[in-house]
């Protein structure tokens, strides 16, 4: 009995002497990320490309203390990211991208971001589109927590030289002329099968998204209530129709095997916002030329469009909002069009010769200055519920299924899922 | 302990023989320091040296073990901090008429019998392959060890590439036998595709570290077992079940409890073969979703902590009771007593 207690005890003995190495060994480590020298560093996150790497050396240049480091990442992540950070209280970036699409979400925080109407964005005011610059206003107006970036727009991208061997036109105009409504461009894509062989479209939930972009009422309305019966049911069934016609190559979005399908041509159009642009080129400069920019069936709309937040959280507020005043200025923001073909929100611009007479070579030499701003200026805005992000997600699995997995040729049932998925989503 | 200390004190110079017997010791200062500085080092040091693995453990094992205890009876959401305090086990309740957790579950367990089974039972053959005389033998076992040193994200994005559905080589070689010529296998869209896909990628690693360690025990069997079989009329398949496996029954014990645990924690593959890695979700149905992407879906996504961890929980009491099952299993099958 004694001789146990006594091993216990110089167990325990042992374990404290090297607890106490331990600690010795770790005193002084942290501080900082302010190196003293007056030297700051801004984390901006955001996804795909918001055409930032040039811009970024020359404000480097011009401001030798500040550092800006680009975090680009997947875009449901950066969202769910930056909301974790902020209930945290720290690690958000200095500054953060945000998309329409969680911009309800993150405007019920504005608390946790800096308002820019103290620092002074009050005068950006007037430039920008009322409805891009009211997205990021608190409903009472007193707090606005983003400048826009770029709105989406929507136009239909189109492969020319597939569109040729199909023998269907490829001048825009009479492309355009093709498909004044999504029926007709059905039709247009049987035909193009029929010729080629080959599948239409990328994939159905890119269809889905811009047919829900062109109604009065997206997933939901004002007073947050769930509209499935609405502008998400004429979106799947222009989707589930195209997937009963066969005309998808069923390419899950923004995944890998969508991406090679550019190279590859897999598909013949694709729905194009104005960011869609500069995925394209990204993704498949090969096919530099062989792409032209038409209208989208059904008229105008909207799909995407970012806003650039500083959370409050962050140790260098005010260098954030220079370089994010910097940012939005006419200058920069015509060349990022340039670059990503990401569409200002401040209508002064279209007017402006550099985006007003500006043709895409990459594209056929579109004048996609003029197409996009058209449609950006007619637009009409949705309201996107608090809970947009996750509802888009589950529908579009459902829709997914329905074109590869367990629900494949039940367009009824999936329709039935696709309102039980989404009401999952919206309660989550 | 007493032994070992009497042996290398009775050889230092100048000192009684018997030094078991400190009371006789002269009342010399140095002396005493010198030999409470001995005593020390052969009592204590022994658990100054063993202590850091102790303490890392306590602190990245057990502390984690028990704080995650503490916060499955929680509530604990990160979206609404308000919500908080003790929830007893509603966590766990929950959890049982949870469709997400269920399918889950069966994900695991799908994906765990298809690659542990052939994973064990290829690597006992790999095993016995090298351990006959072959040419390039260093060779040879070293490249089967060569998945395992791979690292698991490497190889899994170019698994990803293999499984693809209109260019991936698996395909290619499932028409060139006549399968799917027409419609291709579209690996990500059903239950057992997604799990044949990702099995395959655990049973390319694990197979070649199983083997060696199959071979390592293999090696210590006496050959002349081996010989007095053959004499007996007994082939190379009745020796393996025979005499192989029953002889190397502890280390195949051992490859069970460490694969069944390896198995139910699954989650860099499943993870990594979906389209979007970051929504966690295992296929647009969670046809794959196992049981560890889910805790990190629920925890980190959905940002509820508390459920999440009792999730991990449930997790741990599975993985107790399959691998506890497991290897009385093996144990019996390899002829064992107990």
């Amino acid at each position: 009995m004694k001789r146990s207690w006594k091993t216990w005890a110089r167990a325990v003995a042992a374990g404290s002497v090297g607890l106490a190495l331990l600690a010795a060994c770790s005193g002084n480590s942290g501080g900082g990320s302010d190196s003293g020298d007056g030297q700051v560093t801004l984390k901006i996150n955001f996804w795909g490309d918001f055409g930032l790497d040039e811009l970024k050396s020359r404000y480097e240049a011009d401001n030798p203390n500040v550092k800006i480091s680009l975090n680009t990442g997947e875009y449901n992540a950066q969202h769910e990211d930056l909301q974790k950070k902020l209930i945290a209280g720290s690690g958000a970036p200095d500054i953060a991208a945000i998309d329409e699409g969680f911009v309800v979400q993150f405007r019920g925080q504005a608390d946790k971001f800096v308002n820019l109407l103290d620092k002074g964005a009050g005068q950006y005011e007037s430039k920008y589109l009322p409805w891009k610059w009211k997205q990021t206003l608190t409903p009472d107006g007193k707090a606005q927590i983003g400048l826009g970036t770029d709105v989406g727009g929507l136009a239909m991208c189109y492969r020319t030289d597939l569109f040729k061997a199909a023998g269907l036109p490829t001048d825009r105009d009479q492309v355009s002329a093709l498909w004044p409504t999504w029926d007709q461009f059905i039709a247009v894509g049987q035909q193009y099968k029929a010729k080629s062989g080959k599948k239409f479209i990328d994939s159905a939930t890119n269809i889905f998204n811009p047919v829900l972009g062109q109604q009065p009422v997206g997933f939901f309305d004002e007073s947050e209530t769930l509209k499935m019966d609405g502008g998400p049911k004429a979106a799947f069934d222009v989707a589930a129709k195209m997937i009963g016609a066969d005309l998808s190559a069923n390419l899950t979005a923004f995944s890998p095997e969508w991406n090679s399908g550019f190279v590859k041509g897999n598909f013949a159009v694709l729905a194009c916002p104005a960011w869609m642009q500069g995925h394209i080129k990204n993704t498949a400069p090969t096919t530099q030329g062989k792409w032209d920019v038409a209208a989208i069936p059904g008229g105008g709309g909207n799909w995407g469009g970012s806003f650039l937040t500083i959370p409050k959280q962050g140790k260098n507020v005010d260098e954030a909002y220079k370089f994010l005043e910097w940012l939005v200025q006419p200058e920069q923001q015509i060349e990022i069009f340039k670059k990503v073909g990401n569409l200002p929100s401040q209508p002064a611009l279209y007017q402006d010769p550099a985006i007003k007479d500006f043709t895409n070579p990459f594209f056929s030499n579109a004048p996609v200055g003029q197409i996009f701003s058209k449609t950006a200026e007619n637009l009409t805005p949705q309201y996107l519920g608090k809970k947009n992000g996750p509802t888009r997600v589950a529908v579009e699995n459902v829709i997914n299924r329905l074109a590869t997995g367990n629900l494949k040729g039940k367009p009824d049932q999936a329709w039935t899922e696709a309102i039980k998925e989404a009401e999952k989503a919206a309660k989550s | 302990m007493s032994t070992t200390r009497a042996v290398p004190a009775a050889s230092r110079p100048g000192r009684p023989a018997d030094a078991t017997a400190p009371v006789r010791r002269p009342p010399d200062r140095a002396g005493t320091w010198r030999s409470r500085l001995y005593r020390f080092d052969v009592r204590y040091v022994p658990y100054l040296l063993i202590a850091p693995f102790f303490l890392l453990f306590a602190v990245f094992g057990l502390f984690p073990i028990v704080f995650n205890g503490v916060v499955a009876l929680r509530n604990w959401r990160l979206d609404d901090p308000t919500l908080t305090g003790w929830a007893g086990f509603a966590n766990f309740a929950r959890l049982l008429d949870d469709g997400d957790f269920w399918n889950a579950l069966g994900n695991t367990f799908g994906i765990f019998v298809l690659s542990t089974v052939p994973q064990l039972l290829l690597a006992l053959i790999v095993a016995s392959l090298l351990n006959r005389k072959l040419r390039a033998q260093t060779w040879f076992r070293v490249g089967v060890l060569l998945p395992y040193i791979t690292p698991v994200t490497a190889s899994t994005l170019i698994f990803t590439v293999v499984f693809a559905r209109d260019t991936g080589v698996a395909n290619w070689v499932l028409s060139l036998l006549g399968v799917g010529e027409t419609a291709p296998i579209d690996w990500r869209s059903t239950k057992w595709a997604s799990w044949i896909a990702i099995a395959t990628m655990v049973n390319w690693k694990w197979i070649g570290y199983n083997a060696l360690l199959y071979l390592a025990a293999m090696q210590s069997i006496p050959r002349d077992v081996y010989e007095a079989a053959a004499v007996d009329g007994a082939g190379p398949w009745r020796q393996l079940w025979r005499i192989t496996v029953p002889m190397i029954r502890p280390v195949v014990i051992f490859t069970v409890v460490l694969s069944t645990i390896g198995g139910l924690q699954l989650f860099t593959e499943p993870m990594l073969f979906d389209a979007n890695p970051a929504l966690a979700q295992g296929g647009d149905d969670g046809q794959w979703q196992t049981i560890a992407q889910l805790i990190y879906k629920v925890g980190w996504r959905d940002l509820n902590l508390g459920y999440a961890a009792a999730m991990s929980w449930a997790l741990f009491l599975i993985i107790l009771i399959v691998a506890a099952v497991n290897a009385l299993i093996t144990n019996r099958l390899g002829g064992g007593k107990r």
